[in-house]
């Protein structure tokens, strides 16, 4: 039992023994990057998780198989989060363009990616990109992207120039991934063994 | 086209993927970070599993199943090098070893692009997307941590010295190497050498790392023909523990 639980995941082998606090220390872990995912070349991209990295490059490394090592991809990227923008969550049925001030942007125009959240308890889904001067502006502008119909809770807005792409020549990244089919539990039909060998038994 | 030499080459590189894939996998559940963890997990996968197609292009050629191929030799007649079979030790060796190896795989699976073995040339091209992650992820991480820490550059100062004589087995050359470079099989382990000696300076030296002088390196040699270091049999009984209770169990 003690050999299982000589783990090096720093998450683990920091935890204080039972009945002993110890006081967090600063910075004692790995910053943490947004994952995006596009499973489909003609799917949008959603927001999947955070991977803890020492930098954008090994962020997006990570990225890579802690959430798309099962089904298709297409395309992933990655932002540290501090660089995920975020406005305020509405309550009910709240739009939350209500909330998002008119307060002109002043610094010069930079590309955003703008996420919105229209499903609650769902991802963000990318809603499309703008051109403005601050992440607020590009929430602003979001609402043209947005069907009218919709409500929308909450929004995101990424500057573009922060994000770790997949480049054209890496899409080949996931090629073999839907043949991968030995990493889904269903892929070993189980059920199916389990039926035949009690009907075996039976006989 | 003469088998030989075709079959040679298919074996050691399949038995090398293998026994690579298999160490690396012992990692799992242990990684020093849930995220690569992961990472190399998936990466020891992808390792077997084109293990298991280079298997599959030999039991076509008239050898026996790849699970008996794999499961039933002992470690002399295995024709990895040596630098795959050694014990992970810690994970700045067993990432520095992934470095070493996986670039020159994905340099010989680049060569193998164009060889007049179609079915080796249509597997090298399938795989290239796999291959590039794990270089990618091999250079990522070796100058991050190449550049990081006093503590995390010499860690990957010693594994490289301890690892290069036994990298430098990877290019042990085949008795039928003449053959495989004369019917366009393969482009030789010498021309991979060279061009892996390239891309291992071009990634090292975005680093704080040292290079050993190749020229006073002495290879560790023997793998190929099958002469092993005591660490090979330990695992191939641990690999095929459970295939020999029941050599005829599905699953």
């Amino acid at each position: 039992m003690d050999e299982i639980l000589k783990t090096l995941d720093p998450r683990v082998s920091r935890l204080p023994k039972i009945g002993q606090t110890n006081p967090k220390k600063q910075l004692d872990q790995f910053g943490t990057f947004e994952v995006f995912v596009q499973g489909k070349a003609e799917k949008p991209f959603q927001h999947e998780g955070a991977v803890h990295a020492p930098n954008l490059e090994l962020a997006y490394v990570l990225a890579k198989e802690t959430f798309t090592r099962r089904f298709t991809c297409y395309s992933i990227y990655v932002v540290e989060t501090r660089n995920v923008f975020v406005s305020p969550t509405t309550e009910g049925n709240q739009d939350v363009f209500d909330l998002i001030s008119n307060e002109p942007a002043v610094s010069e125009k930079k590309t955003f990616e703008v996420y919105h959240l229209v499903k609650r308890g769902k991802q963000h889904v990318h809603a499309g990109s703008v051109e403005a001067g601050s992440p607020n502006e590009a929430m602003l502008k979001a609402k043209e992207l947005v069907e009218t119909d919709k409500i929308v809770y909450n929004l995101w807005a990424i500057e573009k120039n922060k994000i770790r792409f997949t480049s054209e020549e890496e899409n080949d990244l996931w090629n073999t991934l839907p043949e991968k089919k030995f990493r889904d539990a269903s892929d070993y039909k189980g059920g199916d063994k389990l039926k035949r060998f009690l009907e075996g038994n039976k006989n | 086209m003469n088998q030989e030499p075709i079959k040679e080459l298919l074996y050691k590189m399949a038995d090398d993927l293998l026994i690579l894939g298999h160490r690396n996998s012992e990692w799992t559940g242990l990684g020093p970070l849930l995220e690569e963890d992961i990472a190399f997990s998936s990466m020891a996968q992808d390792k077997i599993g084109q293990s298991f197609a280079l298997f599959q292009m030999l039991t076509a050629l008239g050898e026996q199943t790849p699970d008996t191929v794999a499961f039933m030799r002992p470690a002399n007649k295995f024709h990895n090098c040596q630098l795959v079979e050694l014990p992970n030790g810690e994970y700045d060796f067993s990432l520095i070893r992934h470095f070493l190896f996986d670039t020159a795989d994905a340099l010989r699976w680049e060569m193998l692009t164009e060889s007049s073995y179609e079915p080796l040339s249509l597997l090298a091209k399938k795989i290239k997307g796999e291959l590039r992650y794990h270089t990618l992820h091999a250079n990522t991480w070796v100058k991050q941590l190449g550049t990081a820490t006093e503590e995390s550059i010499s860690r990957l100062q010693k594994s490289l010295e301890g690892a290069m004589p036994y990298a430098l087995g990877i290019f042990e050359e085949s008795p039928l190497e003449s053959e495989l470079i004369s019917e366009g099989i393969f482009t030789g382990e010498q021309s991979l050498k060279m061009k892996w000696q390239a891309k291992v300076e071009e990634v090292i030296s975005t680093t704080q790392l040292h290079l050993p002088e190749w020229k006073i390196l002495a290879p560790c040699l023997g793998g190929r023909l099958g002469q092993h270091s005591e660490h090979l049999q330990p695992l191939l009984d641990e690999m095929s523990e459970v295939f020999r209770i029941d050599p005829g169990a599905e699953w």
